[in-house]
């Protein structure tokens, strides 16, 4: 059974639904948030609560506004972030990072390669956007920055990094070419 | 304040639309972009789109979680309660006839032969519609799987929560085959709950796809009909001017491929303003 069915089931109630789509989302839940994250330890506590808050909250998916997946997904990074940020502005309180930022291509590949083939074409397409527009996406999507602190880091103007993650995720569109 | 800055401030809204998939706005920012977004259907679009897009970037990373995760997730999910996904429905009986609640079938209707009709006859009162749907909804329920009617719980809840709307109304249309949609809806709670009623017959790799129609903008899938279960539509807002059904593909369509089977006018349960 698909995600969006299971989870039309776990809001209903549905353990043993909830227990196939745990097998369908806990690892995009977990390499996500082990991305924005990074601390171990901690990433597996989002995890935890993202996949929890799914089972709490699933009466709120609405199948008409995209997929489970994005659903579950797009509530993971918004936790993940959140952990990410409050942990920093701890740090940031201590000592000022530097604002240096050097990128190399995008080439942070974590050790465990599950979702192979997407995760190359993802990278690949990353690699075809401008510099620019790579640093402004995944900074902001991978290390949880908010805009104005992208801006910040690459001492670009904010309209300029607005427009830069417009257009760096609708190249990443057309560049996967919206194969799912 | 420069005369522009009104214009400058609103133009920069919309631009928000990436750093806001990317959840890269700060939390004030955030609140006060989603309120915009109520009103601002180009960025609804846009941020669906570019929410899409991050999902990508977010599957990409996919990596199995740590084995001893999911006995503690399930186990937590035996002792966690489940939200009903908005405020807590209020119980208040619908004022309906028995036959709504499965004891007894509808009432039939019958009909002198015409010779040309309109398509769809919209019913006299509210009640007798509302009556229809209901009784489309629980004529259902036998023979059901336990998941099945878990679901069907859920939708349930959602019937629920629109037929205890103070501005709930319904509205039904019938053809000369005596097939049948019907439409409960509130306007306030933008919801609906939309029945067929004889249309189940389909060829194999065929469905029916409910279309919301406003005035100059693309029709929006509203869901695929599972042979008589009703949808449930959240979300409309107050320009939708009516619901139509066509026949599709396995799957659906982006957009309607064929002529609808039946369209159904929303002006009388509040909408098409």
């Amino acid at each position: 059974m698909e995600a969006d069915e299971l989870l039309v089931l776990v809001a209903g109630g549905d353990q043993k639904a909830f227990e196939q789509l745990y097998g369908l989302v806990s690892g995009p839940v977990f390499g996500l948030v082990r991305r924005v994250v990074r601390d171990p330890a901690q990433s597996e506590e989002v995890t935890q609560e993202v996949l929890l808050e799914a089972w709490r909250s699933a009466a709120r998916f609405d199948p008409g506004r995209g997929s489970a997946l994005s659903w579950i997904l797009t509530l993971a990074h918004r936790r993940a972030v959140d952990r990410v940020r409050s942990a920093r502005a701890a740090v940031d309180r201590e000592q000022r990072e530097g604002r240096r930022y050097h990128d190399p291509a995008f080439d942070q590949v974590s050790e465990e390669v599950e979702a192979g083939l997407e995760r190359e074409l993802v990278r690949r397409c990353l690699n075809r956007l401008t510099a620019l527009q790579r640093q402004s996406v995944t900074l902001a999507y991978y290390d949880g920055y908010t805009y104005r602190e992208v801006a910040e880091r690459l001492s670009l103007p904010l309209g300029t990094v607005k427009t830069r993650m417009r257009d760096g995720l609708t190249r990443l569109r057309h560049c996967l070419g919206g194969a799912a | 304040m420069s005369v522009l800055g009104p214009l400058f401030r609103r133009e920069d809204r919309h631009s928000l639309a990436a750093p806001y998939a990317l959840d890269a706005l700060e939390p004030d920012e955030r609140r006060r972009f989603e309120k915009h977004l109520q009103k601002c259907g180009r960025c609804t679009v846009e941020v669906r789109a570019l929410s899409e897009d991050a999902v990508r970037l977010a599957w990409s990373q996919a990596a199995p979680p740590p084995a001893a995760m999911r006995e503690r997730v399930l186990a937590a999910v035996q002792r966690t309660p489940q939200e009903l996904g908005r405020a807590p429905v209020r119980e208040r009986a619908p004022q309906l006839p028995p036959h709504v609640w499965g004891t007894e079938p509808p009432p039939g209707r019958s009909r002198a032969p015409r010779a040309r009709r309109p398509l769809f006859v919209p019913f006299a009162t509210a009640t007798a519609a509302a009556a229809l749907v209901v009784a489309g909804l629980f004529a259902v329920q036998a023979n059901r799987t336990q998941d099945q009617l878990d679901a069907q719980r859920t939708q349930a809840r959602e019937i629920a929560h629109v037929l205890a709307a103070p501005d709930v109304r319904a509205t039904t249309g019938t053809d000369e085959r005596g097939r049948s949609i019907g439409v409960i809806a509130s306007a306030s709670e933008k919801e609906a709950v939309i029945t067929l009623t004889g249309y189940a017959d389909l060829p194999t790799g065929r469905v029916h796809q409910l279309w919301l129609m406003r005035p100059n903008v693309q029709p929006r899938s509203l869901g695929l009909f599972e042979g008589d279960t009703p949808l449930v539509a959240t979300g409309l807002d107050r320009t939708a001017t009516s619901l139509a059904v066509t026949v599709e593909p396995d799957g659906g369509s982006a957009q309607p491929t064929s002529q609808p089977v039946v369209q159904l006018t929303l002006k009388s349960v509040g909408f098409g303003e």
